[in-house]
């Protein structure tokens, strides 16, 4: 039996925590995502990078109360992402 | 952070990380806090003043309450978008439930009240929608045992002419449907954002 390869993108911890706390919001900030995931800051902004050059994120940078603000949204090919890599681990699980 | 996760470590870092996001719900309790003390107090008042000529006895204390209730839900409202770092669906839909709440609640009292009709035991009835639902969303049992509370005091209130029988089943339905789980909302909220 053969399974499907798991994506790559999405095969890293800090990644994966990201796609999935973001998968059930509209958005949320960085400091949010920092909070949640218990990360550092530098690993934090490096995998929020990657993830938005595969199309994962979308990033839009703003300003709240005067100080730069990091919102980030998953687009829909991270859900489709998302769900492909939910869908294979499930295959793996099942053996 | 690791990249070397087992299928059985990715699954469990996704189930804790959506559990994450649902906890993130914006601070309801202010609300069912202000809105339950103002409403237990128009109820009051217009119990006391049933006697007295004039606005008060033609529900003043309703106008006042819903007015102030209004001005201060919008004004925090406003401050806590502003605030917070995360948008939730479940905030957006839970917003829309309690507007067409309002708004369903206003047609219903200028109908009623147009054919001189007293709107006390609809609009309880009706607010055991909302309240209801929002229970449902934040999977919140004091706030669905409300809404089915307020189903039972709606019902019980259409069936009383009684200026004192109604008044304390109205507060009653308040102080149990909004205040408790307000208090009890408030201390869950407040261990979430600390933890």
């Amino acid at each position: 039996m053969s399974f499907a390869p798991l994506d790559p993108i999405l095969h890293n911890q800090l990644r994966l925590a990201v796609v999935s706390l973001l998968v059930s919001l509209e958005e949320a900030d960085f400091t949010f995502i920092l909070e949640k995931t218990g990360a550092t800051r530098g690993n934090l902004s490096v995998q929020i990078t990657n993830l938005q050059e595969a199309g994962y994120l979308k990033v839009t940078k703003t300003f709240k109360d005067n100080y730069p603000n990091t919102k980030c949204q998953l687009t829909a090919k991270g859900v489709k992402a998302f769900e492909g890599y939910v869908k294979a681990i499930k295959e793996y699980l099942k053996t | 952070m690791e990249t070397n996760m087992t299928p059985q470590e990715s699954l469990q870092l996704i189930e804790s990380m959506i559990g994450q996001a649902k906890k993130s719900f914006s601070r309801m309790s202010f609300y069912f806090l202000l809105w339950g003390m103002l409403l237990i107090g128009a109820m009051i008042a217009t119990y006391l003043l049933r006697g007295v000529e004039g606005v008060w006895s033609q529900g003043g204390a309703w106008g006042v309450a819903g007015a102030l209730g209004g001005v201060i839900s919008s004004i925090y409202g406003a401050r806590q978008d502003k605030a917070e770092s995360v948008a939730n669906p479940m905030d957006r839909i839970t917003g829309w439930v309690w507007a067409t709440f309002v708004i369903t609640m206003i047609i219903m009292i200028v109908c009623t009240s147009g054919k001189g009709q007293d709107p006390g035991a609809m609009i309880t009835l009706l607010t055991g929608l909302p309240t209801f639902l929002t229970g449902q969303i934040m999977r919140f049992r004091p706030l669905i045992l409300g809404g089915i509370l307020f189903w039972i005091a709606g019902i019980a209130m259409y069936f009383t002419g009684d200026a004192l029988t109604l008044t304390l089943l109205y507060c009653g339905a308040m102080l149990f449907g909004y205040i408790v789980p307000g208090i009890m909302l408030k201390r869950q909220e407040d261990v979430v954002r600390t933890a």
